[in-house]
């Protein structure tokens, strides 16, 4: 415990540097250190440190063996039971060794000194084999589910990746479903996650740089950017983020989240999370970074809109106009599902003249019978769908259904025929329930609680209560910084050009450029001037416009030279024929100057 | 005064109301002039945390003493003030469009109960009335100076006469557009009686026997955009007097800043029917011709004389 | 950083269980009035009536449904009155028998008494501008009788009189007033307030099994025409044909029809339904007399006839536009007339037309408006324009009617 508490404190005060011979030295007392050891050449002197570290774990297997060759070369494989695939161990690396070595040309003599060499290169059948002469990369290795072979009178190991464990099978998404678009979502193994990530994006520039975190668990943590896309300087300060962690386990991505987030006590998600591959891509091209964590599907994005909580990969898929629309309902289901209790408890309690008189006199009827201020029934009704809600999530399937089902029953039904709470309250509160759920989920979470904060500012002061929570939130929010880009971007600051995808998602061929101060060099994703444009009807020839996608380089376009003149030609072409070549564009332009 | 304030900002870059004065008249005069400005700023500040309370006590909560109302206000002034102009600025980008569309919404919402008849006829009372009456928007819009202070801040202060003159400009159009509509709608005889036209002209909105009670949009804005002023001058004062005590950083001024303008707001007016006079008659001419126009132009004419600061914009 | 945030939510939660009800009013404790009537006392005291909803009543018929034949025995409002020095002050005493928060936001009509308004409105009318709660845009109406009178007697149709008497104002068949209207022309020189007249009248007759509770005829408050103030007192009243004549002349004409006898066949009747109308005031002064030119355009369907004329002929169109406007001219001064000649008030704007115009001249007389518009000539000119014959070009009939 002594150390626990001790790594998190270096955590917060010292600066990445100085700090691992710190939190190393904390260590020492629980685990022999074996950091700096290298191997020797000595093959029982290895085994035994090894199971010295090894000590009381059951799930690690120690196999000696004999060179098929010359039996005087002895060998040694370490692995862990249930990581490493043991198929691949027996057929690929034991029988290949001991049994199938194939001979070798007579003038190659095989001997101790150059067993090592030889075993590499023409005895294992392993796709992935590295050397390492530290033990510490052997343990790690090992507990990777990594298959170590050691070779006597060899300093020198050989890590053979022959990995293979029980996972789970690539699933549908659990928490974006889509109608439209890819099923498949992440799983709780790393390797699987990047491969998805590389299934989509077949580009050596898509890098994937790996940590290990957590001084017990060793998690496999990857960066994962596109170089020349994202900015060098938001890879640099995402790699020294994760690079000054130093934590005893991180055992899901929401630990990696509070510890590099931009404002330590927000309450909203400065990271986006997702299980979904096709989002990372999407999130990858537009210039951001990724972070898998090994263990869990949920992959962090970096930096993040607020505007983003209300967008989904489906808005890209689907028609833009149907989706803008979808997204103006969602805003709204975020504003509602934020303030519709508050707002209802400030009409009904502070300011009855806002309503019409007959929808007054209906609610008066039904509160005249209600014995609670309409401030405590509110949140009494706020609190017990709260429950239902959380039961409904945390009991086993069948049996939550069942209890929200009940729970929704009794609420909603018998607590309105026994006159406790008025019929309009559970609307209200019904409402914002439902409302919550067409926000994003960790948008949704945020929004819960601040619900509670906006609704006892306004059992206060009423309306002014409630916009004093708005004002104090959105000036929160303004505040707010992900990775350095400002949280509420294309809003404020004004980031004209990128208004295209916030609440109105303008068709593909209008968003030919990524957001503007996340990808900072690199703007451009499409050619200009891809708006499909129709067959003129006349004889004449149709001039598509080149569409060369370069990756990296502006693709030289006229519009954005002569902006101001685009408004002249348009007049021009209201009198004359269409314009279409740059050239006669330019033309024009002189003529009319 | 807009062309006045920012030139001056302009000649001393990264320097703010409260620093240039003290280049231009040495160290003591200087002090006195950013004291004198600083009185300004709290006077100002607190007239509006007052106009702002005024309007939601007397129109919407009667009861609730000011204190809650101001520390309401406070708690959110701070709470901006913290964070800085950058912050403040975002905040309004974000709550301005909204604003200007329920100004507008409203406006347009409230044409079916104008008669133009009520406006006319125009220009009756001679111009002698005209002028006088003219200083109370004036002095409104000649807070402007504020601008002064954040000149340095400015990403481009280049464009900082640009900047100015469509703010005036954008708010002395929709200024125009209320006042107009309000007195088409009630009349001129009846609009002078009203503490608040505005919110009774929001009132009688109704279209279609639904869209009516429009006074809750009117409160939203007016919280809105109470706030955010409140907010800016607050910012302004707290970096002011952090300045003119050559402090480094602002924010340990909040609090001090904070009460001050309890104190001051509780001690100005006795009650709203003085306060309506103060504000109508005695606060224009007084910050009009002082601070408003006045010192800036001494102080842009000194600077000239004596040659300090860099060239002019 | 934390223990400000810590402090903060302290601050809130702490104002949130001290103090939070300064201006919080719970609906269940709250008295919705429904309309509001103001009476004088011979005392000079000031009577205030109040109708105020009974919520529960209301929802029980909305909601309850099965609740037996007894619905309409339950009175869904309850009328109060009380008196006081001023209306506030009567509005004090009521709160001794009223055991809830007086609510005045939801106030539909306020109705002046025939006594309070030859007394003077404006004594009674400061605390409906002043207090934040009345709003604008409630009805206003004068009893002939009591104000109480109205109020407490109850509507058939609504669920209150005060309900029935503004919803008759809304639909704009006669004279319709809003508050803000009425003090707007109170605080004009150059017009005088005028308000519906509201009556009590045996109108209406109850169906079903309510007869046998009481008598066939119910009394119900209705409009019969309007009230003229001079300055803020009533002075007369403009019976419902010249309130006609007064909203042709005020411009507020919305709806309508205009009935004259047929040409050929004087004892049938002709109706025309009114599209729009337009009435435009031009005033003239000659240095001593001021005269207005009125024109009145009338765009109209026709809408009944019971004669058997065929309109498509141009000479008998032109015959009945001129016999429409002649019907309208006269009504509209047998209005001007009254208000002129016998009661010697502007009720029309006309002060206001003739300010916009000339503005010079206008101080001099604004004080003795009145006078001035009592020796004023007015020419009035309407223009009928018969847009729509309904859904007919001629009568159906016709061939019968001819064979009689």
């Amino acid at each position: 415990m002594a150390f626990l508490t001790r790594t998190r404190r270096s955590r917060r005060a010292k600066p990445a540097g100085n700090e691992q011979n710190r939190s190393t030295g904390g260590r020492e007392s629980t685990v022999p250190s074996f950091r700096d050891m290298a191997l020797s050449s000595d093959l029982d002197a290895n085994l035994d440190r090894l199971k010295e570290i090894f000590r009381d774990c059951s799930d690690i297997v120690f196999r000696e063996f004999l060179f098929a060759q010359k039996e005087q070369i002895r060998l040694a494989l370490v692995y862990t039971d249930g990581l490493a695939d043991k198929s691949q161990v027996s057929e690929q690396i034991m029988r290949a060794l001991s049994l199938e070595v194939p001979v070798a040309a007579p003038e190659a003599e095989i001997t101790r000194a150059n067993a090592l060499h030889f075993v590499k290169m023409r005895g294992l059948c392993i796709h992935q084999v590295r050397e390492s002469a530290r033990v510490a990369d052997v343990v790690d290795a090992v507990l990777s589910g990594d298959t170590v072979l050691l070779v006597d009178g060899h300093a020198v190991a050989l890590i053979n990746g022959a990995r293979g464990w029980e996972m789970r099978s690539i699933q549908d998404s659990q928490t974006e479903v889509v109608v439209r678009g890819p099923r498949e979502s992440f799983i709780e193994t790393l390797r699987v996650n990047t491969s998805l990530i590389r299934r989509k994006i077949k580009n050596p520039n898509l890098k994937i740089e790996m940590f290990k975190l957590g001084e017990v668990t060793r998690t496999d943590v990857a960066l994962v950017y596109i170089k020349g896309i994202a900015s060098v300087g938001l890879v640099a300060e995402a790699r020294n983020r994760l690079a000054r962690i130093k934590i005893d386990g991180v055992l899901e991505s929401g630990y990696i989240e509070e510890l590099v987030q931009d404002d330590p006590y927000t309450p909203f998600a400065l990271l986006h999370h997702t299980d979904r591959p096709d989002r990372v891509a999407a999130y990858l091209l537009e210039g951001r970074v990724a972070i898998l964590v090994d263990g869990t599907p949920v992959v962090l994005l970096a930096p993040t809109l607020f505007i983003e909580s209300i967008q989904t990969p489906e808005d890209y898929y689907e028609k833009s106009q149907f989706m803008t629309a979808i997204r103006m309902l969602r805003l709204l289901a975020l504003f509602l599902s934020l303030t519709a209790p508050s707002f209802y408890v400030a009409i009904i309690s502070f300011h009855h003249e806002m309503l019409p008189t007959a929808l007054l006199l209906s609610i008066a009827a039904q509160r005249e019978a209600v014995p609670l201020p309409v401030f405590v029934e509110t949140l009494l009704m706020e609190i017990a769908f709260e429950l239902i809600r959380e039961t409904g999530i945390r009991l086993p399937r069948p049996i939550g259904m069942a209890v929200s089902i009940v729970a929704a029953l009794i609420i909603g039904e018998a607590a309105v025929q026994a006159g406790m709470v008025a019929a309009a309250t559970v609307i209200v509160v019904a409402l914002a329930a439902i409302a919550s759920f067409a926000v994003y989920y960790s948008g949704s979470v945020t929004v819960r609680l601040l619900r509670f904060f906006v609704l006892l500012l306004t059992s206060v002061m009423g309306l002014l209560g409630l916009m004093t929570g708005i004002i104090l939130i959105v000036t929160h929010m303004a505040s707010l910084r992900s990775f350095g880009i400002p949280y509420l971007y294309p809003v404020a600051p004004l980031g004209s050009a990128d208004m295209k995808d916030v609440i109105v998602r303008a068709p593909w061929w209008a968003m030919f450029t990524r957001p503007g101060l996340i990808s900072k060099k690199n703007r451009r994703r499409m050619a200009q001037g891809l708006k499909p444009e129709p067959l003129p009807t006349g004889g004449e020839r149709h001039c598509w416009r080149k569409a060369g996608l370069t990756a990296g380089r502006p693709v030289f376009c006229w519009s954005r030279f002569f902006l101001p003149a685009r408004f002249c030609l348009f007049r021009f072409s209201l009198c004359s024929t269409p314009v279409r070549t740059p050239g006669s564009q330019l033309f024009l332009l002189l003529s009319a100057a | 005064m807009a062309r006045l304030v920012v030139g001056l900002g302009l000649r001393f870059p990264g320097k703010t109301l409260f620093q240039y004065p003290e280049i231009i008249l040495g160290k003591a005069a200087g002090k006195a002039v950013a004291l004198l400005y600083l009185w300004w700023f709290f006077q100002n500040c607190a007239e509006n945390y007052r106009s702002f309370i005024s309007f939601l006590a007397v129109s919407f909560m009667p009861e609730t003493p000011l204190m809650v109302f101001v520390a309401f206000a406070l708690i959110m002034a701070s709470y901006g003030a913290y964070y800085g102009l950058e912050v403040i600025a975002r905040t309004n980008q974000l709550f301005l469009p909204f604003v200007i569309v329920s100004v507008v919404l409203l406006f347009f919402l409230s044409v079916p109960e104008m008669t133009v008849n009520n406006l006319l006829p125009v220009f009756e009372a001679g111009m002698i009335h005209l002028v006088k009456s003219t200083a109370a928007p004036l002095a409104w819009f000649g807070e402007v100076v504020t601008f002064a202070v954040f000149i340095p801040y400015l990403n481009r202060p280049g464009q900082a006469h640009r900047v100015a003159l469509f703010g005036i400009l954008g708010t002395a159009a929709i200024y125009e557009m209320t006042v107009i509509g309000i007195i088409a709608i009630f009349s001129p005889a009846l609009t002078a009686g009203y503490l608040f036209p505005v919110l009774n002209g929001a009132r009688i909105i109704h279209l279609a026997n639904f869209l009516e009670r429009m006074e809750l949009v009117l409160v939203v804005i007016w919280t809105v955009a109470g706030v955010m002023r409140v907010t800016l001058l607050h910012w302004v004062l707290v970096l002011g007097s952090a300045q003119w005590l050559g402090l480094k950083d602002y924010r340990p001024m909040i609090l001090p800043v904070a009460v001050i303008l309890t104190a001051l707001f509780m001690l100005i007016h006795k009650g709203i029917l003085e306060e309506y006079y103060f504000l109508a008659w005695v606060w224009p001419l007084y910050s009009l011709i002082i601070f408003e126009a006045g010192l800036p132009f001494l102080l842009l004419a000194v600077a000239a004389i004596r040659g300090v600061g860099g060239k002019s914009g | 950083m934390s223990k400000r945030v810590a402090f903060l939510f302290l601050i809130i939660v702490l104002l949130g269980l001290t103090g939070g009800c300064w201006s919080r009013k719970e609906l269940s404790e709250t008295a919705i009035i429904l309309g509001a009537g103001i009476d004088r006392e011979p005392d000079g005291k000031v009577r205030l009536t109040l109708q105020i909803a009974r919520p529960a009543a209301f929802g029980a018929t909305e909601g309850g449904g099965g609740g037996g034949g007894g619905g309409a025995m339950v009175g869904t409002v309850w009328v109060v009155s009380g008196t006081g020095e001023t209306v506030f002050d009567a509005q004090r005493n009521l709160s001794l028998q009223v055991s809830r928060r007086l609510y005045w936001s939801h106030n539909i009509i306020l109705i002046f008494g025939e006594d309070a308004s030859r007394q003077g409105v404006r004594e009674v009318i400061n605390f409906f501008s002043r207090s934040p709660q009345p709003r604008e845009t409630m009805w206003v109406g004068v009893a002939k009788g009591k104000a109480e009178e109205l109020l407490t007697s109850h509507s058939a149709m609504e669920k209150s009189s005060a309900q029935s008497l503004g919803f008759l104002e809304r639909m704009k068949a006669g004279l319709f007033v809003e508050y803000k209207d009425f003090i707007r022309d109170l605080a004009c020189p150059g017009t005088n307030p005028v308000a519906p007249r509201l009556e009590l009248l045996y109108r209406g007759r109850h169906e079903g099994p309510v007869m046998e509770l009481g008598p066939g005829y119910h009394k119900e408050a209705v409009l019969t025409g309007a009230a003229v103030f001079k300055d803020d007192r009533l002075v007369g009243w403009l019976d419902e044909s010249e309130t006609r004549g007064l909203l042709w002349l005020r411009n507020l004409i919305k709806k309508g029809a205009v009935t004259v006898p047929s040409l050929n066949e004087p004892e049938k009747k002709i109706t025309m339904e009114i599209i729009r109308s337009k009435t435009k005031v031009d005033p003239y002064y000659d240095g001593e007399k001021a005269s207005f030119e009125v024109q009145i355009r009338v765009d109209g369907m026709l809408i009944e006839q019971q004669s058997k004329e065929v309109f498509t002929d141009p000479e008998v169109m032109a015959a009945l536009k001129k016999s429409l406007a002649a019907d309208v001219e006269r009504k509209a001064r047998s209005a001007l007339e009254k208000a002129r000649d016998d009661y010697a008030v502007d009720v029309f704007g006309f002060g206001e037309a003739f300010h916009r115009k000339y503005k010079k001249e206008w101080p001099a007389l604004k004080e003795y408006w009145d006078e001035e518009f009592a020796r004023s000539d007015v020419d009035i000119a309407v223009e009928v324009r018969i847009r729509q014959s309904g859904m007919q070009a001629g009568r159906l009939s016709i061939r019968r009617g001819a064979e009689r």
